[in-house]
């Protein structure tokens, strides 16, 4: 994770299955190639859900952790 | 990757807010996800689209709904406003029961992109896989 440089940082605790996912696609579409978007997420579903989309629309996971309840996940867009 | 279905049929029939929800949930996603989405709006769920109704909250709710007002979520209509905004996602009300009620495009939320009738809808998702609520 010290690697990875985050682009634009999305805060979406609190918003219920399906939000954080919505603000993470939003924040891809506006995104350049190669930019890294992170969302925070209290959400279980995102764990799960933001992986999904994210391998099924062909960008890369930059990191996924948990530290609590709360769930931070980065996304590199890739194309 | 598994291969999924390009297209997706959502067919709302009840005034449930739970079955309006999931509907709208799982349609946005899809569309948010690359497929294209059409939702066809009939009978009851007509309805919970009425802007008289949407302004009071006018649904049938059981546990889960209830919850869901209480705490303010974004309701049906902001799940299929950002499955349009980020995807493919058509709305259509129903030609038949718009008819029998007398009711207007213009009674509608604005989600709505025409009141089509059933040929039309089939033409249009033709090998789609359909979820009907």
């Amino acid at each position: 994770m010290t690697n990875v440089q985050v682009t634009k940082s999305i805060d979406a605790r609190g918003a219920y299955c399906p939000g954080p996912l919505m603000e993470l696609v939003k924040g891809i579409k506006t995104a350049q190639v190669g930019d890294v978007v992170e969302v925070l997420s209290t959400d279980k579903g995102s764990a799960v859900d933001i992986p999904e989309w994210v391998n099924k629309m062909g960008h890369e996971i930059a990191y996924l952790e948990n530290e609590g309840d709360e769930f931070k996940i980065a996304v590199r867009k890739v194309k | 990757m598994e291969q999924q279905a390009p297209s997706l049929a959502v067919i709302l029939l009840s005034e449930d807010l739970e079955k309006l929800h999931a509907g709208a949930l799982v349609g946005s996603v899809a569309s948010m996800s690359g497929m294209t989405v059409n939702v066809f709006v009939t009978m009851n769920a007509l309805k919970s689209f009425r802007k008289d109704s949407f302004e009071n909250a006018d649904f049938i709710t059981g546990t889960i709904g209830k919850e869901m007002l209480a705490k303010k979520i974004p309701l049906f209509d902001s799940l299929l406003q950002e499955g349009k905004d980020m995807g493919e996602l058509n709305i259509y009300g129903c030609a038949l029961a718009m008819d029998i009620m007398d009711w207007q495009e213009e009674d509608m939320i604005d989600v709505f992109d025409g009141v089509i009738g059933v040929t039309k809808f089939l033409g249009m998702t033709q090998g789609a896989t359909v979820i009907t609520m």
